[in-house]
């Protein structure tokens, strides 16, 4: 059995011969740690390891995993062209304020290397928004060239993994382009309806590349979301006002998917995802990922109890796990154990890893969670 | 409806402009600035917190309270400064050193600032020098220290650590916060105080400032 087969029989609730490693990447910092420790060389550490890369397979070998979750053909689904990245202002510091590909100011200072973290941004009203962002929302051959996408695919399939296709995303990517401020003063202040507007603008871009994407005849396993619309509290904003932005096109985008045959829509959302799972459910989206257990507090099983075997699951193994010992990768093995035999659920590290994981434990839960027989 | 009603209640709706017309037009009115503050601006963001604590209300609608508050007190700030009324209490907040990352640390000073407290906002990147420092050289008695990262949260620690090597630890509690702490994490460095949101947290202070 493949590991391709072996995924896609797991989320389909059909037999498999044991369960995959597999793995959702690594930050960059934690490569750099690893080279330095002498487990895997400094030019593989700085290579072009991002998912499904052939360095990133190299590096799934020496580790032992099976593949990434994240192997995915992408048609360009931002905003196109992006803007130019430019500095901005140099403090005295050295800290650099810099405009980014989507029209968000950042901070950055010499030595910090993190998530980004935004300063301000310049979709603020409806002529920000005509001038200089609808331009950049709207669809073009140029985002996804059958060829292109022909060839992105046929790179993967040396790599024994699910292929997905990814998707866009309804609100997340809305939110990195106007900030949390900006998304927040939009919706309840200045123009609840420029938001809307933005929104509609996007997903119908996004719904247009899909549909060329699909239109191409490859065969997808599976369809791919990104979101990031929640943290450790729950959703960023309310349900409610997410159902209203976004059901519509989550529905009209997944209803095209099973359409052309694709039943596995998973969704890439971080943080505490209980409440917003009903919106995603009932238009289609039936993979939780990555269930993050270790930072943020979020389990699989509730969703499972609460929507029964229409909900599967990608991810949900407590990454922070790797920091410390043997015994706690053995007790977190275990209780994945338990989740696996709940059907339809792909065990995975909750997130990319983080510096201070350490090396030999990751090998050693690759090497472990493929001797749990089913 | 009285003008202070409708200060809070606009509040609540984050309506900013119409907040800042109500409370230049209290002021007119010639309704005491403290009066203002604590029964239109204040009152409001007490029911905001409420809300936000029991998930009614969601970060924007807490930004854009937040946001339609500070526009009041601009104008509320040099009048309550001449009549000599103070804060409830006073507490230093910040980022701490190698996180940039500062809406949670914002939401935080925001809501405490609904509460009445005086805060000196530290900024991002701060060191536990400079929160212990800024501690004694202005009197706080509360020091806020927030991370977004698993990578920087260790520093929260320091803060503590260079608290009690500065001799102040028992005239300072330590509060700390973020999406990678836990109240584990609090026990186990010995800071005083982890609360799950922002709403708490300023509850907390108000109650450390007493």
């Amino acid at each position: 059995m493949t590991t391709r087969e072996r995924c896609m029989n797991i989320l389909h609730y059909k037999d498999t011969d044991r369960i995959p490693a597999v793995h959702f990447g690594y930050w960059g910092e934690l490569l750099v740690e690893w080279a330095e420790q002498g487990h895997i060389s400094m030019e593989m550490a700085k290579g072009a390891v991002h998912d499904g890369s052939p360095v990133q397979a190299e590096l799934d070998k020496i580790i032992g995993w099976d593949c990434t979750w994240h192997n995915c053909v992408y048609p360009k689904l931002g905003l196109y062209p992006a803007f130019q990245r430019k500095v901005i202002e140099t403090l005295p510091d050295g800290s650099q304020r810099v405009l980014t590909d989507k029209g968000v100011i950042e901070k950055f200072k010499p030595g910090i290397v993190s998530i980004p973290s935004e300063d301000d941004y310049l979709l603020k009203d409806r002529k920000a928004f005509e001038e200089f962002f609808l331009p950049k929302m709207q669809y073009s051959e140029d985002r996804a060239k059958s060829e292109d996408l022909i060839r992105q695919y046929n790179g993967k399939l040396e790599y024994d993994a699910p292929i997905g296709l990814r998707v866009g995303s309804v609100l997340g990517d809305i939110r990195d382009i106007t900030t949390v401020m900006g998304m927040s003063y939009l919706m309840y202040d200045e123009d609840e309806e420029l938001f809307a507007d933005i929104v509609d603008a996007y997903a119908e871009m996004q719904y247009k590349c899909v549909e060329t994407a699909l239109k191409t005849g490859l065969k997808f396993d599976f369809a791919h979301y990104w979101e990031d619309i929640c943290f450790k509290s729950g959703p960023l904003l309310s349900p409610e006002v997410f159902d209203e932005l976004c059901r519509k096109h989550y529905k009209k985008r997944n209803d095209l998917l099973h359409k052309y045959g694709i039943d596995i829509i998973s969704l890439d959302c971080d943080g505490v995802t209980e409440k917003l799972i009903p919106t995603w459910l009932e238009t289609g989206v039936n993979v939780l990922f990555p269930i993050e257990v270790g930072v943020w507090g979020d389990q699989f099983e509730p969703a499972r109890k609460k929507y029964g075997k229409e909900i599967l699951g990608v991810g949900g193994m407590d990454k922070t796990e790797f920091r410390k010992d043997k015994a706690a990768v053995d007790a977190e093995l275990e209780r994945l154990k338990r989740l696996f035999d709940l059907g339809g659920f792909i065990p995975c590290p909750d997130h990319r890893l983080m510096p201070g994981s350490k090396f030999e434990l990751v090998q050693y839960y690759a090497e472990e969670i493929k001797k749990i027989r089913v | 409806m009285s003008i202070l009603t409708d200060i809070s209640e606009n509040l609540q709706k984050g309506k900013a402009k119409i907040v800042k017309e109500l409370v230049a037009q209290a002021v007119e009115e010639g309704i005491s600035p403290e009066i203002i503050l604590n029964e239109g601006l204040l009152a409001g963001m007490n029911v905001v917190g409420e809300k936000f604590k029991t998930n009614e209300i969601y970060v924007p609608e807490v930004l854009v309270a937040a946001r339609a508050m500070n526009m009041g007190t601009q104008i509320l700030k040099p009048l309550l400064a001449a009549s000599g009324v103070t804060a409830t209490g006073k507490v230093c907040i910040g980022t701490v050193q190698g996180d940039l990352h500062d809406i949670g640390k914002n939401l935080v000073k925001m809501m405490m600032e609904g509460k009445g407290l005086e805060v000196v906002d530290l900024g991002t990147d701060v060191s536990p020098e400079t929160f212990v420092q800024t501690a004694i050289e202005q009197n706080c008695r509360v020091i806020c220290c927030s991370a977004l990262l698993t990578t920087t949260m260790s520093v929260m620690e320091e803060v503590v650590k260079k608290a009690e090597e500065a001799g102040i630890r028992d005239k300072v509690k330590i509060m700390i916060g973020g999406a990678p702490v836990s109240e584990d994490y609090c026990k186990k460095i010995g800071a005083d105080c982890y609360t799950v949101d922002a709403a708490s947290a300023a509850d907390a202070a108000v109650e450390f400032c007493k």
